[in-house]
């Protein structure tokens, strides 16, 4: 008994030992499943005719006579859905039938001058006029069937008068008929209601469909295209069928969501007909096809992300990362060989490794102010720079944060080197550093270059150092070394909690986080499989 | 076509004066000296720039911090809970950052020493290499991972998830912070811990299996101990490196200026020092007291910092002295 409670607890442990790494694992899928999954989205997608649209004349890319033709096969899809809201219109903008039955007012009375009408005529014919505008006007704002029905006939009596036959007048008489066609299926009373709901319905289709060809072009780019992707078109076709109303059932209950036909909002009107036709046509609308967007890594982007890609935020990490090495490398080599090569084990030598060891425990925003107050605020103005975050003093803070990365893996990497290689060369009159630079580094190269990427890897995902001495969130690409610049691991910060405007485009969002998960993974992967090969090559000498 | 090669090649070299004594010259003598110690000393020099480096940090950011200390009382700094520093009378008392990031820090490391261990034993002492070699890269991608990319995961994925699951009214809260930084310090606490548990010897495990026990006994009552600086060393660093976070602890926290009331409170909002300055250092102006300030929490975090160093360090040295022993 005694001994089956102690094997069942042996048991129980190692199982749980097991656990713990399927955790480690489960965890590092979830972390990276779905960033990696909705990031893809935004490199491999299915883009709409305006994504073509927005890529011709953002970039320039594309055929221009192919995306003519399509435009003009969609268009006549589309004209058909602005026609049923443009008749529905009629009935329900009042405000817009009353300004037109001014224009056509004033236009008359131009005419009667120039023809010049005399004096008494004048003022009869236009008194008339006037008498049908306002009879129209009124017209317009009742909600009664049967006035509205008396007034376009009284008002039509007047269509065979000479007077109004071949002028302006006559568009006060397809005004009105078109008024009484369109006001047959509408229940008049509800006609604040319907504009209302026509709004939402307009600024949906406009989201989807983007400004009508005559419309004047917006000032954000944003605004000049409707939906570029296939996702976004049917989740704005779902919120043009669906209206949602979060509405209390009962006191004390939490909120619930509803969800109506926006049909139903609509029935028996000229409207209702859109949904279904909108419905049975987005895909002749929007022309859906599979795209692989892979200039989304060399686009530069528009304000807020919201078109295209993460070019400059690229360019920008590679810059700081590439110098950062370059200042870190030899430094980090030298000190390793000597570490190695020369150091006994003296005050001094501790001393120094004390000194790495706490360079590497300084906290990362803590490099960021040392950043900020000796090379932004110190060292670029006393060589006579201007003290202001620049990409030479983010990179310099990322070289000093990387170097005990850097020479504790070179010191690893010199001290694998086995000793009969250092015997062999020195036992044939070589002398110490000629040793080292012909035998030992090149034998402990790939080690180095394993410690290289590793902490190439480590400085591209470094933020709170360049937080306050080079990166920026938006902004030209740099000109010179002493200008701040993009970069993917602060840009990933600004997209997820500082921007907007970002905050509509997810698939942006998820798709620089995991540019820059990519690039780090990508390096470590080469690190591991380099260091893999070193290894066996160590062992079977 | 091998042999005339050989040949040709010894006939372009200058042959060796055979008649020249195998002895330097005293200049030659000289000159060798003196290079050897010359190089020796700028090798040393250049190796001394980390210890250089190390006295600038702190001699910079302490030099940008003092003004802070001269002017205000820091008993005040250390003790009080008002953080106004843009105030018409600012206030700086920095406690509830002091406590915000022992807090989000503490409750990270009660989620992730014991997973650590648990994986460091699983790895030393319950697996083959071949599954060792399987497990590693594992733990390493958690370690490559950018800090951002968790902040990312916390802010878009977590916190909307823990808000809708359990009710929070935020969901960027001291619980998120605390597991995404438990995440970020598991590497660092297993690959130190693991290191510890394989260097106890191999006699201590064989002896305890020979008296009889099992796996379960051996681990608990022999290795551990055994191991046991090292273990403690492997927390200190791991406390470290979630001490010192800040884009994860700045976007997951809440940034809340307040110390949770009732104290185990995890779904409460939290500030750590680190969001602090980071959050705070964009829009304040050069040499005003909200800059110092700040300055004077780095110095806090660089002391706080160094202190957990030195006590890892020792752990580590012991660990190391005793793995010598053995």
């Amino acid at each position: 008994m005694h001994l089956n409670t102690r094997q069942i607890t042996d048991k129980a442990f190692t199982v749980l030992t097991g656990a713990s790494v399927v955790l480690l694992t489960v965890v590092l899928l979830i972390v990276l499943g779905p960033i990696t999954w909705r990031g893809a989205k935004a490199v491999i997608f299915k883009d709409t005719i305006e994504f073509r649209k927005m890529q011709f004349a953002l970039y320039h890319r594309g055929n221009y006579e192919d995306l003519q033709s399509e435009i003009a096969e969609v268009h006549q899809f589309r004209d058909a859905a602005y026609l049923i809201i443009d008749e529905f219109k009629h009935g329900i903008d009042t405000d817009e039938l009353i300004d037109e039955s001014k224009q056509i007012y004033r236009q008359f009375g131009k005419e009667l001058k120039y023809k010049g009408t005399s004096g008494a005529e004048y003022q009869q014919i236009r008194s008339l006029a006037r008498e049908i505008r306002d009879k129209l006007q009124a017209t317009f704002q009742s909600n009664d069937k049967q006035i509205i029905q008396e007034n376009i006939d009284y008002i039509l009596q007047y269509r065979t008068n000479g007077e109004f036959v071949d002028t302006a007048a006559a568009g006060f008489f397809t005004l009105g008929e078109d008024f009484l066609k369109s006001v047959e299926n509408i229940d008049l009373d509800k006609r604040q209601e319907y504009a209302g709901a026509l709004q939402k319905v307009e600024d949906i289709i406009l989201h989807l469909l983007g400004p009508k060809p005559d419309d004047p072009v917006p000032a954000l780019s944003m605004d000049r295209y409707g939906a570029t992707r296939w996702d976004l078109a049917q989740k704005l076709l779902d919120q043009l069928l669906w209206s949602e109303k979060w509405v209390q059932k009962e006191a004390d209950q939490p909120m619930i969501k509803v969800r109506t036909l926006r049909a139903e909002q609509f029935e028996g009107t000229k409207l209702e007909p859109l949904f279904g036709y909108v419905q049975s046509n987005l895909d002749r609308m929007m022309k859906p096809m599979p795209t692989f967007y892979w200039r989304y890594f060399i686009d530069d982007s528009t304000p807020g992300h919201y078109f295209g890609g993460v070019g400059p935020e690229i360019l920008g990490t590679l810059l700081l990362t590439l110098l950062a090495m370059i200042f870190v490398i030899p430094l980090g080599i030298i000190s390793a060989a000597y570490l190695v090569e020369c150091a006994s084990d003296n005050m001094a030598v501790r001393i120094i490794r004390m000194g790495i060891n706490t360079l590497a425990g300084v906290p990362s925003i803590v490099f960021g102010l040392f950043g900020l107050a000796f090379f932004v605020l110190f060292l670029i103005p006393l060589f006579g720079g201007a003290s202001k975050p620049c990409i030479l003093a983010a990179s310099l803070t990322l070289a000093v944060l990387t170097l005990p990365v850097m020479i504790r893996a070179s010191e690893e990497a010199i001290r694998s080197v086995p000793q009969t290689y250092k015997e062999a060369s020195l036992g044939l009159g070589a002398s110490r550093f000629r040793t080292f630079m012909k035998v030992t580094l090149p034998a402990a190269l790939p080690g180095i270059l394993t410690g290289i990427i590793l902490s190439l890897s480590r400085v591209a995902g470094e933020t709170a150092p360049i937080l306050f001495t080079g990166a920026v969130a938006l902004g030209p690409l740099p000109k010179s070394l002493f200008d701040p610049t993009r970069t993917l691991s602060y840009g990933s910060y600004d997209i997820a909690v500082g921007d907007r405007l970002a905050m509509m485009v997810p698939h942006k969002q998820y798709g620089m986080v995991v540019t820059l998960v990519l690039l780090i993974l990508c390096l470590n992967a080469v690190a591991i499989i380099l260091r893999a090969k070193v290894f066996r090559r160590l062992r079977g000498n | 076509m091998t042999v005339n090669n050989i040949t040709q090649i010894q006939r372009t070299r200058p042959a060796v004066d055979r008649n020249q004594l195998l002895v330097l010259t005293p200049l030659q003598d000289l000159k060798g000296f003196l290079f050897h110690h010359l190089g020796r000393f700028l090798l040393f020099a250049v190796t001394c720039s980390s210890v250089f480096l190390v006295l600038l940090i702190f001699f910079f950011v302490v030099r940008e911090g003092l003004p802070f200390f001269m002017k205000f009382s820091l008993s005040e700094f250390l003790t009080t809970k008002s953080w106004y520093p843009e105030a018409t009378v600012p206030k700086f008392g920095a406690l509830s950052l002091i406590v915000g990031s022992l807090y989000v820090t503490i409750a990270a490391l009660i989620f992730a020493v014991p997973v650590g261990i648990l994986a460091a034993i699983f790895l030393s002492d319950i697996v083959s290499l071949k599954v060792r070699d399987f497990v590693k890269p594992i733990i390493e991608i958690l370690a490559a991972i950018p800090s951002v990319a968790y902040g990312f995961f916390a802010v878009l994925v977590l916190a909307p998830w823990l808000q809708n699951k359990f009710g929070f009214t935020t969901g960027t809260n001291a619980l998120n912070a605390s597991i995404v930084l438990s995440i970020m310090a598991l590497p660092t606490i297993i690959s130190v811990a693991e290191d510890s548990i394989s260097a106890v010897g191999r006699e201590l495990r064989e002896a305890s299996y020979g008296l009889g026990a099992t796996r379960f006994e051996t681990i608990f009552r022999v290795i551990i101990p055994a191991a046991h600086s090292g273990i403690i060393a492997a927390i200190v660093l791991g406390m470290m490196r979630a001490i010192g976070e800040t884009m994860v602890v700045w976007m997951a926290s809440g940034n809340a200026n307040q110390i949770p009331s009732p104290w185990w409170d995890l779904s409460q909002s939290v500030r750590t020092m680190t969001a602090t300055i980071a959050g705070d250092m964009g829009e304040t102006p050069k040499d005003s007291p909200h800059y110092w300030s700040l300055f004077a929490i780095g110095v806090v975090l660089l002391v706080m910092t160094f202190l957990l160093n030195i006590v890892g360090e020792y752990f580590l040295a012991s660990a190391k002295k005793k793995a010598g022993k053995s």
